[in-house]
């Protein structure tokens, strides 16, 4: 199972390195589509680097290196996948967090206090709204004709679902 | 086999378990009932680990790992995983502009909304009083005489976002 293990987060270290050197090097356009690119570019070397290489990898303890290849394979795969989906989750948080805006906001300003209509200039919440609908534009969520948004049958689904987990969970309106 | 198993039943548990809470309470901390159930899973991760059998009693050859120190962990960090998967998606159905964007527009499948309509519906004000609300609190922010201010707390945040954003030369973004 190590070898499954090692090989996923070495895989993930590379991921990080590739990532950042890239988005240093020339901010993609499409930015989400080419970290996913990247993680299922090193996923397929991943798979190939754990059928070519020795149990052991030449360093690793015998004992925790015992498993069935297949078991070590879907574990190093999950545990890759889902570190992704970590490091995903702390981007869209650093990139478009709304509440993580308003803190850097106050935090810049003069005597590091803001009243709430001070960050409506500094940061004005239709500035995040219509950044949102350009992405839900871009993902084919919404469709804009007129000066008219409409959600498009992908849009509507995730209304409903999301509606209902809403309603369910009884998170209120939100937003 | 057996760790990702037992992680995986844990996980359905705790979905089930926080499901129902969440259904049939107004439950005003969230974060602390999602963290705090997940924390409640681990003890009954340990017992269904040692309740599932050996993978060399019922998984092919390929499938089966020992039942070790590694094994156990591993079904730990599944477990984590599948929650740190979980939370996210939870959030977005909270709190994502997106969402409720979509939610909104929803409402009027065939016409449409304006951005002007749109905004009407979902207010700005009350989009940024709840995120301020939030942050104040968890800590992040002080609030005296309706003027806002960051505490040590938000004031790391603060930075370490901002490093993040420079490093990956995001912009203001938000």
């Amino acid at each position: 199972m190590l070898k499954g293990l090692v090989l996923a987060f070495g895989g993930f270290v590379l991921f990080l390195a590739f990532h950042v050197l890239l988005f240093r090097l020339r901010v993609p356009e499409r930015r989400f589509r080419t970290m996913a690119h990247i993680t299922f570019a090193l996923g397929v070397v991943l798979i190939v680097l754990h059928r070519i290489t020795p149990s052991d990898l030449g360093f690793l303890p015998p004992v925790y290196t015992t498993a069935g290849w297949a078991v070590d394979l879907l574990n190093g795969l999950v545990v890759y996948i889902f570190l992704f989906f970590c490091y995903c989750h702390f981007y869209f948080l650093v990139d478009r967090g709304f509440s993580g805006r308003i803190m850097i906001e106050i935090d810049n300003a003069y005597g590091r206090r803001l009243r709430a209509q001070d960050i409506s200039i500094c940061y004005p919440p239709e500035m995040a709204l219509r950044r949102r609908l350009d992405e839900m534009l871009e993902t084919n969520r919404i469709v804009e004709a007129d000066g008219r948004y409409r959600n498009t049958t992908k849009g509507q689904r995730t209304a409903a679902v999301m509606g209902f987990v809403k309603r369910f969970l009884q998170l209120g309106e939100g937003g | 086999m057996r760790g990702l198993v037992a992680g995986l039943l844990t996980f359905v548990a705790y979905l089930i378990v926080q499901a129902v809470m969440f259904h049939s309470l107004k439950v005003s901390r969230r974060a602390l009932v999602l963290v705090g159930f997940w924390i409640a899973g681990l003890p009954l991760y340990e017992m269904i680990y040692h309740m599932l059998p050996d993978d060399k009693d019922i998984w092919p050859t390929l499938f089966v790992a020992p039942s070790d120190l590694l094994t156990y962990l591993n079904g730990g960090l599944f477990y984590f995983f599948l929650f740190t998967g979980y939370a996210p998606f939870f959030y977005t159905a909270e709190s994502s502009v997106g969402v409720r964007t979509m939610i909104e527009l929803a409402s009027e499948p065939g016409r449409g909304l304006t951005l002007e309509e749109l905004t009407r519906r979902y207010r700005y004000d009350r989009m940024l009083e709840r995120r301020l609300r939030r942050l104040v609190h968890a800590g992040y922010l002080l609030e005296e005489d309706g003027w806002y201010r960051t505490t040590d707390r938000g004031r790391v945040t603060a930075a370490a976002l901002s490093w993040f954003k420079r490093l990956l030369r995001l912009g203001p973004g938000g």
